[in-house]
């Protein structure tokens, strides 16, 4: 899995690739918390994600819990099919704001 | 269905308790993201093909390939990696009584991985919300139901998800209702995650609602192995009074059962 | 000779032997992968967690600190009591201090210690393991990936062979106390003065010697409780069995170990 940090005024963009599993989530969850005790609002881009397991789904939870928590903007664009289903699994689908694409979301200002 | 890779490949396998033969040449494939129902009444060896699967007896001979892996010749290692891609729910839930429901789900990611506390709690929370327990993390499992104890046992089985997921007589002592739920469960694990399932019962009903395919084992042997539909139409007569629910009535060969009668006897 | 033995008695006879041998072999295999797995765990990722040693510590050894501390108190009261009785037809009463001291010490001590935890813990680990084993719980860690033996064993032999000892102690001085308050009663002996006289007797091999005992005692229980435990078959009377078996095995086992110990360092 690889992690890729962008900036995209206002948001921080975090950019997942690959599988992310019980070995890699830890990293993508530090990457996420990070950016958001920063007090950024942050974008998971997930659109080169081939894998998401529970691990994953559960770092995203606690991303969004935090964003919640210090009030700053938490949303995931562009999910896959298998993400989705994982999150759906769950209902989670209904929980998070899912974005298509992160150009969207920064079209909508 | 996703791509036909083999999951399971079980081949000439053969184990005794014993002296007795209870599993005769059994073969049989499940490829990933299949259901396969394992039938049979019992006595026939369906538990134990099960012991057999999840590598807790050693067979006398033949192979059983999980993933790719010959079970018979891993060393504890391997096997130790192998768990990780498995999932069991018994029969009877088999929850560690000295621990809450929350614990139980819990403990093979304790064991098996360096995640965060707060990860591993919030992924044991949503497995007990896909199998609709949530809120119940802290109970202990005596103060649960059989079928909430199924449910909770499930969400154990697949709280590290498992690539193969073994669920042994889910329908067993449950009423009706809760037993089709458990089915509908099955069936969205499978098309959510691609799991390989196999379900070991003598439910009928929930056999063909959630099979792909069907092996029917009777006395240690396969009567059939194939997709729901061809088991459905067989007219092997075995399996149809299986299927019709009719006693057996296979004529007696005297030579043989009056061997079973008088052995060790001089 | 021969034919006045019914055949079946010697059969049974023989079977009972195969049997023992058997068992014995398997309680000496799941010893050395207990302390494997105590040793070596770390290094093969399954870890005997200190956490878990600690609870069982709490179990078997912390809350049997009060039965342990009244039987062994009785007991030295009840020597003390003996010892005048019979000493004073020789009319050498006085040397009944040493006589507490050192049956206190190298023998009563460990005794009762060992007896009363095969009494509580050995029946309490064969229950347990015994509910897990017919409940599918056994197969259940065994399918996540843990080792049963690593998991409920390695901890509990840690536990006993840590808290055996150390209630051994404490039975010793409590022992010892029980002497005393006879003696002062009995015989007007101050009790710091028996006190000083069972330090004059006692050497450091007198109280190794008991504590020896009973790390010896703390293996034969833990072993023959969770040997007793995985061993159950079929049902609520297997736990039973097992339970009442490991009772009964253990306080023999603690006997005959016992008579084995003190046969070779007493001569």
């Amino acid at each position: 899995m690889e992690v890729h940090l962008d900036d995209r005024s206002p948001f921080r963009v975090v950019r997942l690739s690959g599988d992310v599993d019980l070995h890699s989530s830890p990293r993508a969850r530090q990457a996420i918390l990070d950016c958001l005790r920063a007090g950024s609002p942050v974008l998971v881009d997930l659109s080169g994600v081939s894998y998401m397991d529970s691990s994953g789904v559960a770092s995203l939870v606690e991303g969004y819990q935090l964003a919640r928590k210090t009030r700053v903007e938490f949303g995931l664009a562009a999910a896959s099919a298998p993400v989705l289903n994982v999150l759906r699994l769950a209902r989670l689908d209904q929980v998070f704001p899912i974005h298509p694409s992160v150009e969207d979301r920064l079209s909508r200002g | 269905m996703a791509a036909h890779d083999a999951a399971i490949e079980v081949e000439h396998l053969v184990a005794h308790y014993g002296s007795r033969k209870i599993l005769d040449d059994v073969c049989f494939t499940a490829h990933q993201g299949e259901i396969m129902v394992i039938m049979g009444g019992s006595g026939s060896g369906k538990s134990t093909l099960l012991r057999h699967l999840l590598g807790l007896n050693h067979p006398t001979s033949g192979s059983i390939r999980l993933l790719g892996k010959d079970i018979t010749r891993l060393d504890a290692d391997q096997m130790y990696d192998l768990r990780k891609n498995m999932g069991v729910a018994f029969q009877g839930g088999a929850l560690f009584n000295s621990m809450t429901v929350g614990e139980n789900v819990e403990l093979p990611l304790r064991e098996h991985t360096r995640l965060d506390c707060n990860t591993i709690r919030i992924m044991s929370r949503m497995k007990l919300e896909v199998v609709n327990l949530s809120g119940f993390e802290d109970l202990m499992p005596a103060e649960l139901s059989g079928g909430m104890i199924k449910r909770a046992a499930l969400a154990r089985a697949i709280v590290m998800d498992p690539r193969l997921l073994f669920f042994d007589e889910p329908s067993a002592g449950l009423d009706p209702v809760a037993s089709a739920e458990l089915d509908e469960l099955i069936l969205m694990l499978r098309d959510a995650m691609n799991m390989t399932i196999v379900v070991v019962t003598h439910e009928l009903e929930s056999a063909f609602k959630i099979a792909d395919r069907i092996t029917v084992l009777d006395h240690g042997r396969i009567l059939m192995s194939d997709r729901a539909e061809a088991v459905r139409q067989s007219d092997h007569p075995r399996i149809r009074s299986l299927l019709d629910r009719t006693p057996r009535s296979d004529s007696v060969d005297p030579e043989a059962y009056l061997q079973r009668l008088t052995r060790e006897i001089s | 000779m021969a034919e006045h033995v019914p055949a079946s008695l010697v059969i049974a006879l023989g079977q009972r032997t195969v049997q023992s041998v058997r068992e014995t072999g398997y309680l000496a295999a799941l010893f050395i992968e207990a302390l494997y797995w105590l040793a070596l765990g770390r290094w093969r990722r399954q870890p005997v967690r200190l956490s878990a040693i600690v609870r069982e510590s709490m179990h078997v050894g912390v809350s049997a600190i009060p039965i342990v501390a009244l039987a062994s108190f009785a007991t030295g009261m009840m020597l003390a009591i003996q010892g005048i009785y019979t000493l004073r037809s020789f009319g050498a009463e006085s040397q009944v201090v040493m006589g507490i001291a050192l049956s206190v010490t190298r023998e009563f001590a460990p005794l009762i210690t060992g007896i009363f935890v095969a009494g509580r813990s050995g029946s309490a680990i064969a229950a347990r393991i015994g509910t897990m084993q017919i409940s599918q719980e056994i197969d259940a860690l065994r399918v996540i990936g843990i080792n049963p033996v690593r998991y409920l064993v390695s901890p509990l032999l840690a536990a006993m062979l840590l808290t055996l000892p150390a209630l051994t102690v404490l039975a010793t001085v409590l022992g010892l106390g029980g002497g005393a308050l006879y003696c002062a009663w009995g015989l007007s002996l101050p009790p710091e003065v028996f006190f000083d006289r069972s330090f004059d007797v006692l050497t450091t091999t007198d109280l190794t010697h008991g504590l020896l005992k009973s790390t010896v005692f703390a293996v034969i229980v833990t072993l023959i409780g969770a040997g007793n435990g995985f061993n159950v078959k079929a049902g609520a009377e297997g736990v039973g069995r097992a339970t009442t078996r490991a009772v009964v095995l253990g306080c023999i086992g603690i006997i005959l170990a016992d008579m084995v110990f003190t046969f070779l360092t007493s001569r």
